[in-house]
C-alpha cells in the first residue's frame, strides 16, 4: 500500500427522490481510499453502500460534496472523459455478473481493451493469461448463458482486471455464489491484490468478503459508523 | 465489435426480429409494387396519348401553340423531315395542317344546294402513309377505310375523302357514301370549298375530339387552303420514351435559325402532363403512408429493444464505453435490418413486378383518362422500383432509431444498474 489517494470524498451526500419523497441514501461521507488497499464497506441492506460505491465511480452523481478519483474533481469532468476514465482506471464486478449475453467469454472479457484500442495479438494473449488465472481458459468459446454462476461471476473479475484498472470496485460479488466458490474468487482477487498492488473496494455483508479484506469500514444508514472506524487487518 | 454485436444483438429476440424484417421487407415490397405498377400506369398512358395522336415531340413555326394562326406554317417540311430522318433516335414523323371549316351534309339524290345539316369542325390534313406509321391511325377507323393517297383527288374539282370523328358523323347524320361540302377560307384570303366524300368513321377514344374532327389528306389540305409544300406541324415518335427530353433537345439544336420551335409532349400537351404530375403527387402520399406505417413498427422495435437492455447499456456505461458508441450500435442493428429488408424485399418485388408486368391485371370498369380509356394496367421495372424504396426504408431505420438510440446513450449507469 502507497501513499496515493485513489479516492477522496469530501462531504458526500446523495438523495433520491422517490415519489416526491426525499430518500436520503448517503448522508454526508467523509471517506479516503489509498493505493493499494483491499477494503470492504460493510453494512446492513439499505445502509447506502452501492449508492456510495456509484458516487464515488462517478456512475451516479452526488448531491451535495466533492469525489476526487486520483487527483481528479469528478464533477469537472465531461461525460466523454468521465467514460474514458472509468475505461482506463476502474474496473467493475457487479452483483448479477452483467456479462453480455451475446459475447463469448473471450469477447466479453476482451471489450474494454477493444475501447483502449489495444492492438488483436496483445488483446488475445491478455485475456487468455487472465481467463487462466481464473481457470477459465478452456471456456473462451463459451457464451455466458453456458456457464455457472461461478463461472460467471469468474468471468466478470476477469474482465475487471483484464486492463489492469488501479482500483476495482466490486458490489456484492459473492451475492449469488455459494461460500466455496465465493471463498475462491475472494482469494483469486487477494492474490492478485498482493501481487500487482491493484487496489480493491467492496460492499458486501459476506463474512467471506470480510474475513480476507485487509480493511473494514462499516456504513449505517448513509454514513460511517463513528463507532466502528475503519479497522485494519494484515 | 461495433458490427459484431449489433449483428448479434439483432438475433436475440428472433421472433420480434422477423416481425420486424416483415414489416420493413412489406413496406418495401409495398412501396416498389406501388411504383412499378404506377411507373407502368403511366407509361401506357403516355405512350397511349402520345403514339396514337400526338408524337412524344412536335415541331411548330415558332409561335403557333400561343397562337395558332393558319399562317404560321412550317416552309419546306420535307426538308425539316429529312433532318429528323437523320437523327437515330426519331423512329418516325408526320406533318399536319390543322385548320377550321363549315360541313354541309348533301344527303345522297338531293340537288346540288340543298344540305341536310351542317357543322363547324376542324379539319385536320395528314399525310395517310405516315400517320398511319406513326400513330396507327387507321387502327382508330370504327367504319369505312382510310384515306388513299391520290393526285385526283388533290385536284380541287374532283371530289375529295374525308373522314369524320364518330360523334361529328352523327351530329351530321352522316354515314360512310355521303358526301359533304366543306366551306372555310384560304391561307390567302379566298374562300375554300370542295365537295368530299365520307370514306370513314374516327374513334379516337376521346370523344370531345370525336365530336369536333375530320380529317383530309394532307395533299387535298395543301391544295385546298393554298399550304403547297407547308405544314402546321410535325410530329414526331421518339425510340425510346425515357430519351424524350434530350431528343427534343437535339432536334431544337439542328433546326435551329429556321424560326421553328420544337416541343416536348410535356409542354404542347402541358394539361396532360400536369395531370400525371398530380398522380405522380397521389403516388408519394400513398408511398409516404407505407413508409409512415412501417416506421412504426420500427419504431416499436427499437423502442422495445432499448427498453429490455436499459441495464446492459448501464453496464457499458460504467465500463466506460462512449455514449457515441451506444448510439451507433443501435442505429447499426436498424440498419442492418434495414439492409435485410432491402435484399428481401428486391427479391419480392422482383417477383411480383416480373408478374404484374407480364399479365397486368384487368380494369373492370375499364379507367377513362382524359377520354383514352385503358382495360389493362401492367407493371413496368425499373430502377425506381428498388432505389426509391430502398432509400425510404434506410432513411426511416435511421431516423427512427436516433431517438431510442439518443435515449440509451444517456442512460444513467446506476439507475440502469438498479433495474431487474
Amino acid at each position: 500500500m502507497t501513499n496515493e489517494k485513489i479516492i477522496e470524498a469530501k462531504g458526500v451526500i446523495k438523495t433520491y427522490d422517490d415519489s416526491g419523497v426525499p430518500v436520503h441514501a448517503v448522508r454526508g461521507i467523509d471517506y479516503t481510499l489509498m493505493r493499494g488497499e483491499f477494503t470492504a464497506i460493510i453494512g446492513p441492506s439499505g445502509s447506502g453502500k452501492t449508492t456510495f460505491l456509484n458516487v464515488i465511480t462517478g456512475l451516479d452523481t452526488p448531491t451535495e460534496g466533492e469525489v476526487w478519483l486520483s487527483g481528479r474533481l469528478l464533477s469537472k469532468m465531461s461525460g466523454n472523459e468521465l467514460s474514458d476514465f472509468r475505461r482506463d482506471h476502474i474496473g467493475f464486478v457487479f452483483q448479477a455478473y452483467n456479462l453480455f449475453p451475446v459475447l463469448t467469454v473471450e469477447e466479453n472479457v476482451e471489450y474494454i481493451m477493444l475501447l483502449q484500442g489495444v492492438p488483436k495479438e496483445e488483446r488475445h494473449s491478455r485475456v487468455m493469461s487472465i481467463l487462466e488465472k481464473v481457470g477459465l481458459d478452456d471456456y473462451a468459446q463459451r457464451l455466458p448463458s453456458r456457464l455457472s454462476g461461478g463461472q460467471q461471476q469468474r468471468v466478470a473479475v476477469a474482465r475487471a482486471m483484464v486492463s489492469e484498472p488501479s482500483l476495482v470496485i466490486a458490489d456484492e460479488p459473492t451475492a449469488n455464489l455459494d461460500s466455496k466458490t465465493s471463498g475462491s474468487l475472494l482469494d483469486l482477487m487477494r492474490q492478485l491484490n498482493e501481487d500487482t498492488g491493484m487496489t480493491f473496494l467492496f460492499s458486501t455483508h459476506d463474512e467471506i468478503v470480510m474475513k480476507r479484506a485487509k480493511k473494514l469500514v462499516v456504513l449505517t444508514d448513509g454514513k460511517l459508523d463513528e463507532n466502528n472506524p475503519p479497522e485494519e487487518y494484515e | 465489435m461495433l458490427p459484431k454485436l449489433a449483428w448479434r444483438n439483432i438475433f436475440r429476440q428472433k421472433r420480434r426480429t422477423v416481425l420486424t424484417l416483415m414489416t420493413m421487407t412489406g413496406g418495401f415490397v409495398l412501396s416498389s409494387l406501388s411504383i412499378g405498377w404506377m411507373n407502368g400506369s403511366y407509361s401506357s398512358i403516355i405512350l397511349f396519348f402520345t403514339n396514337n395522336r400526338t408524337g412524344q415531340i412536335q415541331v411548330h413555326h415558332e409561335g403557333y401553340l400561343a397562337d395558332q394562326s393558319i399562317y404560321s406554317t412550317i416552309d419546306n417540311f420535307e426538308q425539316v423531315g429529312s433532318i429528323l430522318d437523320s437523327l437515330p433516335d426519331v423512329r418516325t414523323w408526320a406533318p399536319r395542317i390543322y385548320t377550321g371549316a363549315l360541313l354541309a351534309l348533301r344527303p345522297a339524290g338531293q340537288s346540288s344546294n340543298v344540305f341536310s345539316s351542317s357543322a363547324a369542325a376542324s379539319v385536320i390534313g395528314i399525310d395517310p402513309t405516315r400517320e398511319q406509321e406513326a400513330t396507327g391511325f387507321s387502327a382508330q377507323i370504327l367504319e369505312g377505310e382510310m384515306l388513299t393517297v391520290s393526285d385526283a383527288d388533290t385536284s380541287l374539282s374532283s371530289t375529295g375523302q374525308i373522314l369524320l370523328g364518330k360523334e361529328l358523323a352523327i351530329t351530321l347524320e352522316a354515314s360512310v357514301g355521303d358526301s359533304l361540302i366543306l366551306l372555310s377560307q384560304t391561307a390567302n384570303g379566298a374562300v375554300a370549298d370542295k365537295r368530299y366524300v365520307v370514306v370513314g368513321t374516327v374513334s379516337t377514344g376521346n370523344t370531345q375530339i370525336d365530336r369536333r374532327t375530320s380529317y383530309i389528306t394532307l395533299l387535298d389540305a395543301q391544295n385546298l387552303f393554298a399550304l403547297e409544300g407547308e405544314a402546321h406541324e410535325i410530329a414526331v415518335l421518339s425510340r425510346n420514351l425515357d430519351e424524350v427530353d434530350d431528343l427534343t433537345a437535339t432536334i431544337s439544336g439542328r433546326l435551329s435559325g429556321r424560326n421553328l420551335e420544337t416541343d416536348s409532349w410535356k409542354v404542347f400537351a402541358k394539361e396532360f402532363y400536369n395531370g400525371m404530375k398530380a398522380d405522380e403527387s397521389s403516388l408519394e402520399v400513398m408511398i409516404f403512408i407505407i413508409v409512415l406505417v412501417a416506421a412504426m413498427g420500427v419504431l416499436n422495435t427499437v423502442l422495445m429493444m432499448v427498453l429490455e437492455r436499459r441495464r446492459e447499456f448501464g453496464v457499458m456505461k460504467a465500463m466506460g464505453t462512449r455514449p457515441g458508441f451506444i448510439v451507433r450500435m443501435i442505429m447499426l442493428e436498424a440498419n442492418i435490418m434495414g439492409f435485410i429488408s432491402i435484399l428481401l424485399g428486391s427479391i419480392i418485388s422482383t417477383a411480383g413486378l416480373l408478374f404484374l408486368s407480364k399479365h397486368g391485371i384487368v380494369l373492370d370498369p375499364p379507367l377513362d383518362y382524359g377520354g383514352a380509356v385503358f382495360r389493362e394496367m401492367i407493371a413496368s421495372i425499373s430502377p425506381d422500383c428498388y432505389w426509391i424504396p430502398a432509400i425510404c426504408v434506410m432513411l426511416t431505420a435511421t431516423i427512427v432509431s436516433w431517438i431510442p438510440a439518443l435515449n440509451a446513450a444517456h442512460t444513467e449507469p446506476a439507475k440502469a444498474l438498479r433495474t431487474v
